[in-house]
């Protein structure tokens, strides 16, 4: 498994290296626009859908360290 | 372009934090079909920026939970369950009860004259047979002078008290005259028949953003999650020994799990206003719980206020190595459990959302989600909340 994490993150890190064309400031305008943001318009409403999960599933991680348990799992 | 505004843009850019003020409300709506669980929970969250370099952000919820789950119980042969088993002894029902949950985060962020980011948390969930304070430490930091690339580094670290019962025989559970068991009263500590256990629970996980064009990005992320001490479930039963002196008793898991994993997203922009984000996320733990994740979530910018949003989650695990959901499987395995949730299973999500702006500052949002398991949970999501910006 960690060998999978390395091997991930490498070839991310190889692509940005190697074939991603750098992206100027004012070009970044539209990566700015709210569409665009991981966590959707509304934080809030992922939050309340990462917990419903985490209580009717069996696994969880990869959304951030953040968070509390809860004893509904 | 400004220079400030050059560098706000910069760092939204990399999906890290959106700088901003405001103050939001939100209200939830979970109901699962068969009656069983409802869950009522409004929120209140505010963030607000400290000049330029400080964030602060902080978030309440109160949960309001009442149903009845599913589980094997003594037999109360009221009618409360709907798969009565052979045996006078037990069934496999609905246990019923109410809960209250109360739960806060604090989040302040910290961002340097490189727009390097420390962000410290803590967050606290408190119900009246669980209690949970995790603390949490991520840095983001840029890996490149464009700021492009980012490298995301976090850990969090979860105390639990978690109320349980002495032995695992029934009869530290209180009978209702409605055969059913209510969470609340049934604990009683101070003659024994209930006490506190404990749990941790070490959360680290490292990633790297990366900005691939003017319209697209990609996060990647390998994540391990360590637990420990008692995470057992104490609401739950098994069955032991069906075949020759059946009892139901208290299940048991391990008192350890390691877990890991990797998480995957890309968003990019479709045209002029429609955005497409997918995600995919592999988990794999020593209970044998492997699972995948894939989600896509779609935007549309309908002028210039209404924004429509739709997604599709598909999600599948495997089950644990202890877990049988059989009345007579069990006999003297050292861990068993008949938790539904630990079992094999496939779950479908689709969801839609309206997000309507009134003016610059307010803005209402309304979405609606339907969650399906292969096991036949289905259950509804509705989120109504509304949004002020300062």
């Amino acid at each position: 498994m960690i060998r999978l994490m390395v091997w991930s993150m490498g070839t991310l890190l190889l692509l940005s290296g190697c074939s991603i064309k750098e992206v100027k400031p004012w070009e970044k305008g539209d990566l700015a626009m709210d569409i665009m943001q991981y966590e959707g318009l509304h934080p809030e409403v992922k939050k309340f859908e990462a917990h419903t999960y985490f209580s009717k599933e069996a696994s969880r991680g990869g959304a951030g360290v953040a968070g509390g348990g809860c004893g509904c799992n | 372009m400004q220079l400030s505004k050059i560098a706000a843009l910069a760092i939204i850019a990399t999906g890290v934090t959106q700088a901003e003020n405001y103050v939001s409300v939100e209200y939830l709506q979970y109901d699962e079909n068969d009656n069983r669980v409802s869950v009522m929970a409004p929120s209140l969250t505010a963030s607000y920026d400290i000049g330029t370099d400080y964030n602060i952000k902080a978030d309440f919820v109160h949960d309001s939970v009442s149903g009845a789950t599913p589980s094997y119980l003594p037999d109360g042969a009221s009618g409360a369950s709907s798969r009565v088993t052979n045996s006078t002894d037990f069934i496999y029902g609905k246990q019923a009860f109410n809960e209250e949950r109360n739960a806060g985060s604090l989040v302040i962020t910290k961002r340097f004259a490189n727009r390097d980011e420390l962000i410290v948390g803590g967050d606290y969930s408190r119900e009246s047979d669980f209690d949970a304070k995790t603390v949490s430490l991520e840095y983001m930091h840029y890996l490149n002078a464009s700021h492009n690339t980012s490298l995301n580094l976090g850990a969090s670290y979860g105390f639990n008290e978690i109320l349980s019962f002495t032995n695992s025989s029934t009869t530290t559970r209180n009978r209702r005259d409605d055969d059913r068991f209510e969470r609340e009263d049934d604990y009683d500590t101070s003659s024994g028949a209930s006490r506190k256990e404990t749990s941790t629970s070490l959360n680290v996980q490292a990633g790297i953003t990366q900005i691939l064009s003017p319209t697209s990005s990609m996060k990647v992320a390998g994540f391990a999650i360590m637990d420990e001490g008692y995470l057992t479930n104490p609401h739950a039963f098994v069955v032991r020994d069906y075949s020759t002196a059946p009892k139901l008793v208290g299940e048991n898991r391990p008192d350890t799990r390691r877990a890991y994993g990797v998480d995957l997203k890309y968003i990019t922009l479709l045209g002029e206003r429609m955005s497409y984000q997918v995600g995919y996320r592999y988990y794999t733990d020593d209970w044998k719980i492997n699972s995948h994740t894939i989600e896509n979530d779609l935007y549309y910018k309908l002028g210039k206020r209404v924004t429509l949003g739709a997604g599709l989650r598909y999600y599948t695990q495997t089950e644990a190595s202890f877990y049988n959901g059989a009345k007579d499987y069990f006999t003297n395995e050292e861990f068993a459990s008949s938790d539904e949730r630990l079992s094999s299973f496939d779950a479908l999500t689709y969801k839609a959302n309206l997000d309507f702006k009134q003016n610059d500052k307010i803005s209402y949002n309304i979405g609606g989600e339907f969650y399906s398991q292969s096991t036949g949970l289905d259950a509804t999501l509705i989120t109504v909340g509304a949004k002020f910006r300062f």
